[in-house]
């Protein structure tokens, strides 16, 4: 569907709890399907469809050696993504800056 | 900056202020339309509110003007319980042939606390469709400090 969207595939990718809970991992460093798969009790293929929406997402990229074909965590997409959210930080603070002022302002005239 | 930080925010932020006010004032403040359109968006943002329907289903629709940005927030109400939670859905950039390029669930809650009134706004994005998004941005400024030439940057990284 959104193939082309890097920020949407990101989102998508990270709106699962497990492959939010697997990027915690790789952020202490690499890692193989085996090394993943064990604190979920999952089986290597479920994991493995979990890393192929992280890749597909730019998050993460695996190595093509040996067998278990170990993920890395890709800092840039991550950083595109928290750079979104704190966009809508600053707006959101911004905004209740706003109501802020106005409650003062109602209750003043109340007053 | 650690990695570790932004995996905690995932896809969503979290927000807890108090508002020097009674809790029913602060809750009228994001269900009645007439006070939305006084403080709704950033500095220098005009509104003219379209609907806003504060009950489940309600719609959502208000225009949002102001130094460099003039846009239409769309969404809808999904529970509203006087006064302690309000759930709703806002909705930007409509893209050409319909559809909505970002959509979040906003979940507020309130509490009566000593100064006040404690809100704790969690804002989860649900969808954000980067290349429609960017393009409708253009030269926005809605008191963003966030540079988008970096994000474009950055999603540009992404598909290298």
């Amino acid at each position: 569907m959104q193939t082309h969207d890097p920020l949407s595939a990101a989102f998508s990718a990270l709106a699962d709890p497990t492959r939010r809970a697997i990027l915690a991992r790789l952020a202490q460093g690499e890692a193989s399907v085996g090394e993943l798969a064990r604190p979920f009790a999952m089986s290597g293929p479920a994991v493995t469809k979990h890393l192929k929406v992280l890749e597909n997402a730019g998050l993460i990229s695996r190595r093509r050696a040996a067998q278990q074909r170990p993920a890395k965590l890709e800092p840039a997409a991550l950083k595109a993504v928290t750079l979104w959210l704190e966009t809508y930080r600053q707006l959101w603070e911004d905004g209740l800056g706003r109501l802020d002022t106005y409650l003062a302002d109602l209750q003043r005239k109340d007053g | 900056m650690s990695p570790k930080p932004a995996l905690g925010a995932g896809h969503e932020v979290t927000i807890v202020r108090v508002f020097k006010a009674p809790i029913d004032l602060v809750f009228d403040c994001f269900t009645d339309p007439a006070h939305v359109a006084k403080w709704w968006g950033p500095t220098d943002c005009v509104n003219e509110v379209y609907a806003w329907e504060a009950r489940p289903g309600g719609a959502i629709s208000l225009r949002m003007a102001g130094p460099g940005f003039d846009h239409v927030m769309g969404g809808e109400f999904v529970s509203v319980d006087r006064p302690r939670r309000l759930v709703f859905l806002s909705k930007a950039f409509e893209a050409p042939g319909g559809g909505w390029g970002i959509v979040n669930r906003n979940t507020l809650t309130f509490e009566t606390v000593e100064d006040g009134t404690r809100m704790t706004s969690h804002i989860l994005v649900e969808r954000a469709e980067g290349a429609l998004v960017l393009g409708a941005l253009g030269g926005l400024e809605m008191g963003w400090n966030l540079s988008l030439m970096r994000l474009e940057d950055l999603v540009g990284e992404l598909t290298a």
